[in-house]
């Protein structure tokens, strides 16, 4: 698998001049505006549904361009990464070609949350990602700037709801159309730099800024309200001026676990990985952030910024006195410069030399390129259905920062999700959801459209009720199948994969509870287990696995007739063991939850005249966020049970409608294959 | 609530004006169920000769126009008129009473389901979860402690304390998840989950304090179970009758003659007792009997006391012989089958030595003085209930009993009332174990403990999102990565 991927690598640059200038359609299913991680997750998922799909993009050359910083993955975001990888998306495969320093966070503290992480080479991060896509079927790329969003005016019978149709690109009058729309915008929508007093239009250091247009049609066609939010970088350092002896070294896990379910084994090897280094912030640090306030227009508006992912700026003047942590971070196995993780900042660049070198491992050192801020523009996500399409718009989706998330992994996220709910919407296929209960994909989803954000939205794992269900070792389980069987985003060669490893995990925990022994007989045959003198009771393998002292490996030492051939999994048998039984105990609440998410809301209810007892601050905050479902709507902040109890009488007895309507798409889609079946006797 | 109408008047109009209310919902429109009116009896079920009859919903202004005769307008909100009721169709005068209504804004009839009130005003978050199970008490309140208790939960004590605990839980849920979220990229460290230990500890040792109240909150509301036991023809039937003051019992000189379980409730010093009569313990070959003596034996392994009656004519004369037979005797009568060699609890129990009348005066006052210097015996009193001798010092000794079961309602921590709370917080000090149990091996089990823990406090409080464990993460750490 990877050493294909040289080959095709190597004929990458003619692909892309050809694939860009091979633009003669007028017509797509799916146009993703965007080249980044949400863009080109979105394309490449829409193409893989089935979709003809043209992605757009200001800059071939910065397709898949790591804007921040050089790492993927970590607590949480891990999760998220295995997800996308289990549905066959881009970045969990383009980490482990990329990556040169792999770490596994939290190993102490129980495979539900562990963070598989690494540490990337931005030029390799790239080169997949393009050769990627500009080998995916159906998916073509165009270098070009938007200008307009075509929609249409709003249908007589259903004020304010449009229908998408295309785009316009900027620099001539052609209008491509398509069924869907999938915008990726990142920060570039009225984006904004700021370094010291300097503020330049823009949504990343080197690119032009976006067409106004864009936010135009968004904000005054379709109505939609937005935000605003800020978020920076640090200065690049040039590695040879920091004085690592400073420095805490941390080297990566001694053997890379790749993030794809695919591969066995990461581009790089184990030897050739890069290590990180760790230094702290001195009391000099806090004095040029104080001596520059004045000077430091980003800091003193009030736009709301991450409160975990700060500037140093924020950090100090929130927590003073304090030792901050700064990580350098290597950027690439050829690359000279370094990523002070932890130093975000927007003050003048030579008050950014001022303070690094108050740092003891950078008392010399020097910037590459300074920090700097972004403000820019977001759509508030309550906007938005559980397919991540607007809801007053039809077919027109929107994934990543646009939607006020930070991170590459929440972006890649949404951009599969919309990419696939895209793509089905165009070719007419019957939606499909993701639901928070199977998926961390389905937490970020839901949390975003159901309660809004009021800050940069980044994954954690307590945000995920079912974390001890949604771990990162059995995302395939979770995911590969459904999305080959209900959202086709997913290979055949994957599929029959996660099939194989599924029954052969079903067949070894069958063997291990074959394996029924008493305690004094498990006593006898393993003593290292140090099983209780107390236990009299039987114990199946399976029982006996669940201890700390036990492995998967031990028993198939003792046992190695039954349990040898599935020694490929002896960790994800250790780790099932472990939490199956935690697991039953929360499938009650999980049905209790998908119960209530199968209760939908119409969304054209007008909370505002329903027959039914709510107080008005309920009813604005309904008419705001308009859940698609109950349980969407029980998870909304203000939302009292009293209400919940009056909508769930109102779903009852409105339930009956639904019904039929239900019936009747039913019988369309059985038509639909009748009309299949009588194809394949043709 | 919209609109109330409360009217007194005697029970047996109640029944008629129920009929004419239900036949009102015809007249007007047949909304959705949110804007139905709902009806109910709300001065309960019990004893009384004034009932209030509570409205509430859209058509309440129409009801009370048509039972109280007003044509024009309402009467003035929150003032009491005294009315002619009458059958809004007939016009027949039903009762007399006071009518008044409070002013609602929002526009069919029906019988409100039981709760139903308190559940709108719970919905409309005008009271918490334990203030509207405090009201519900209230409404039952049959006597004057357990008045003061349900007046107590109302105020929000319980809650509070539940409040407290869910809030300190909650920390240690965030301070968990952000060692969890953070700490390997921050300055996080281990010290954070040492607090975190202490303060489970301290919670579950908390938690289980409280539900070691020996039930004494859910006695005050449903009353103390208290047991007359003893050999036949003691007296106990008798006791039970002078107690409730009505011959709630047959009695007889005939040994045998109850034979089922006779129940009756009283009222001792305002604390709620369950007073039940049994059949006299003996061998018999009667089967009628025999299942008597076994309900007896049942119900005296639930009670919260058994009060042991003996005739004290059966007494041998010296002291001491008379302590050993005491002690035989007790235990003949608590015995069961499960544990034949039942060590009885004397503060479980009390001694009624019976019949006083029949011994002499200075024999009644020496074998009293006697029998209580013998160790290890339940507190005995003497009384006579043919003359109600002793009856009265019986009675103190009753209630403080009573009391100490009940515990005082306005001191100390607020008790439990209700099983539902007690099975809640069992499974949240489970819950906390599961914590303790996997602290070392796996933090996210352990922190699913946690999480388990509050979600059951949750079910007594109300219940905590995700977010405002972020929040706590936020507030109390400095995350900057």
């Amino acid at each position: 698998m990877l050493t294909k991927r040289l080959h095709r690598l190597q004929g990458f640059l003619l692909l892309v001049s050809r694939r860009a200038s091979n633009v003669a359609k007028q017509q797509y299913d799916v146009i993703v505006v965007g080249g980044g991680h949400a863009g080109t997750e979105a394309a490449a998922a829409a193409a893989r549904v089935g979709a003809e799909t043209l992605l757009v993009t200001q800059k071939i050359h910065t397709i898949g361009a790591l804007s921040c910083n050089p790492s993927l993955g970590g607590v949480g975001k891990g999760q998220l990464v295995k997800e996308l990888d289990a549905l066959d998306g881009l970045c969990g495969r383009a980490g482990d070609w990329a990556g040169i320093h792999f770490s596994i966070l939290n190993r102490r503290k129980g495979p539900a949350v562990w963070g598989p992480r690494a540490q990337l080479d931005r030029q390799r991060y790239r080169e997949f990602i393009q050769s990627e896509l500009l080998g995916t079927h159906r998916l073509t790329v165009l270098e070009g700037s938007v200008e307009e969003l075509l929609v249409t005016e709003p249908n007589p019978e259903k004020p304010g709801c449009h229908r998408v149709t295309g785009i316009r690109l900027a620099g001539g009058s052609r209008s491509i159309s398509a069924s869907s729309v999938v915008l990726t915008t990142g920060t570039f929508l009225s984006g904004s730099l700021f370094v010291g007093q300097t503020t330049s239009p823009g949504g990343r250091i080197g690119d032009a800024p976006s067409s106004a247009g864009l936010s135009h049609t968004l904000r005054e066609a379709l109505g939609l309200r937005t935000g605003r939010l800020r978020t920076g970088t640090p200065p690049r350092i040039v590695k040879d001026s920091v004085d690592f002896s400073q420095a805490e070294l941390h080297p990566p896990d001694e053997r890379p676990s790749p993030f794809s379910f695919l591969n066995t084994h990461t581009r790089c090897k184990p030897e050739e990985q890069l290590p990180c280094h760790l230094t702290l912030t001195t009391p000099g640090v806090e004095r040029v952030v104080r001596e520059s306030l004045h000077l430091n227009c980003h800091i003193q508006q009030d736009t709301k910024g991450p409160r975990y992912c700060p500037s140093i700026e924020s950090r100090v003047l929130r927590f003073p006195g304090r030792k901050h942590q700064v990580w350098l971070e290597p950027e690439g196995v050829t690359s000279d410069l370094l990523y002070p993780q932890g130093l975000s900042m927007t003050m003048p660049p030579d008050a950014q030399l001022r303070l690094i070198r108050e740092i003891p491992a950078l008392h010399r050192a020097e910037i590459h390129t300074p920090g700097y801020g972004v403000q820019y523009d977001f759509v508030c996500p309550t906007q938005l259905d559980p397919s991540l399409q607007v809801k007053n718009t039809q077919g027109l989706f929107l994934a990543g920062q646009i939607n006020g998330t930070t991170g590459y992994e929440e972006a890649a996220a949404q951009g599969l999700w919309a990419g696939v709910s895209a793509a089905r919407s165009a070719l007419a296929m019957p939606p499909v959801t993701l639901s928070r209960t199977e998926s961390y994909i389905g937490v970020l989803i839901d949390d975003l459209i159901s309660r809004g954000v009021t800050e940069p939205y980044r994954m954690f794992t307590s945000r995920a009720e079912f974390r001890t269900a949604l771990r990162p070792d059995n995302a395939d389980l979770r995911l590969t199948l459904k999305g080959f069987e209900e959202l086709g985003c997913v290979s055949s060669q994957r599929y029959y994969e996660t099939v194989r490893v599924r029954d052969s995990l079903r067949d070894a925990l069958e063997a291990l509870q074959s394996i029924v022994l008493s305690a004094a007989n498990w006593r006898k045959k393993m003593p290292d287990i140090l099983m209780s003198e107390n236990k009299f009771t039987s114990l199946s393998g399976q029982d006996v696995l669940q201890y700390n002292t036990v492995s998967f490996e031990m028993l198939a030492s003792a046992f190695p007739d039954t349990l040898s051939p599935y020694m490929e999994f002896s960790q994800r048998l250790k780790i099932e063991a472990v939490y199956r039984p935690h697991c039953d105990l929360q499938r009650k609440e999980i049905e209790r939850i998908q119960k209530e998410e199968n209760m939908a809301l119409p969304q054209d209810i007008d909370y505002f005249s329903l027959p039914v007892s709510l107080s008005q601050e309920v009813r604005e905050i309904l008419d705001r966020v308009r859940p698609s479902t109950l349980g969407a709507a029980t998870r909304l902040q203000g939302i009292t049970p009293a209400a919940i109890v009056h909508l769930l009488n109102y779903v009852r007895h409105t339930g009956q409608k639904e019904t039929r309507t239900h019936s009747k798409y039913d019988k369309n889609r059985e038509e639909l294959h009748t009309e299949n079946a009588s194809l394949v006797k043709l | 609530m919209l609109l109330s109408v409360r009217v007194g008047m005697l029970r047996g109009a109640v029944h008629k004006l129920r009929t004419r209310l239900l036949s009102t919902k015809g007249g007007v429109t047949d909304g959705l169920a949110d804007a139905e009116t709902i009806f109910a009896l709300s001065s309960g079920h019990g004893r009384c000769g004034v009932a209030v009859v509570r409205v509430s919903g859209p058509a309440s202004a129409a009801a009370l126009r048509g039972m109280a005769g007003i044509t024009r307008g309402l009467p003035p909100p929150r003032t009491a008129l005294l009315h002619s009721i009458r059958d809004p169709q007939s016009k027949e005068v039903l009762d007399r009473g006071l009518v008044l209504w409070f002013p609602g804004s929002v526009p069919g009839m029906r019988p409100a389901e039981a709760g139903e009130f308190t559940r709108r005003a719970f919905q409309a978050g005008k009271l918490g979860l334990t203030e509207v199970e405090g009201l519900g008490d209230l409404i039952h309140a049959e006597t004057e402690a357990q008045r003061r208790q349900a007046l107590r939960q109302m105020s929000g004590e319980l809650g509070r304390l539940y409040q407290d605990w869910s809030h300190r839980l909650k920390r240690c849920l965030a301070h968990v998840e952000a060692f969890i979220d953070f700490s390997e990229d921050e300055l996080i460290e281990d010290g954070v989950l040492n607090q975190v230990d202490r303060s489970v500890c301290d919670l579950q040792a908390e938690i289980k304090r409280h539900l070691m109240d020996e039930r004494r909150g859910e006695r005050l509301r449903s009353g103390v179970q208290v047991v007359i036991a003893g050999a036949t023809n003691a007296g106990k039937s008798s006791l039970l009758n002078t107690l409730c003051q009505r011959p709630a019992a047959i009695v007889s000189p005939i040994a045998g003659t109850t034979r089922d379980v006779v129940e009756t409730a009283l009222d001792i010093g305002g604390f709620p007792v369950l007073l039940s009569d049994t059949a006299g313990v003996r061998d018999s070959t009667d089967l009628v009997e025999r299942e008597g003596v076994r309900r007896a034996r049942e119900r005296m392994q639930q009670a919260d006391l058994t009060l042991v009656v003996v005739d004290c004519a059966q007494l041998p004369c010296d002291a001491q012989r008379a302590a050993d037979f005491l002690q035989e005797h007790l235990r003949s009568v608590l015995a069961t089958e499960e544990q034949p060699d039942t060590v009885f609890s004397a503060d479980k129990c009390l001694l009624v030595l019976n019949k006083t009348d029949l011994l002499p005066e200075d024999g009644r006052l020496t074998l009293e003085r006697e029998l209580r210097r013998v160790p290890g015996l339940p507190p005995i009193c003497l009384v006579s209930c043919h003359t109600s001798e002793g009856l009265q010092g019986f009675l103190t000794e009753l209630h403080g009993r009573v009391k100490t079961l009940c515990g005082n309602p306005l001191t100390g921590d607020p008790t439990l009332t209700q099983a539902r709370h007690r099975a809640h917080l069992q499974q949240c000090t489970a819950a906390l174990a599961q914590y303790h149990r996997y602290r070392d091996g796996d933090l996210a089990l352990a922190a699913e403990g946690l999480r388990l823990a509050l979600t059951s406090l949750g079910r007594i409080t109300g219940r905590v999102g995700a977010e405002e464990i972020l929040d706590i993460i936020f507030k109390d750490f400095c995350i900057g990565k």
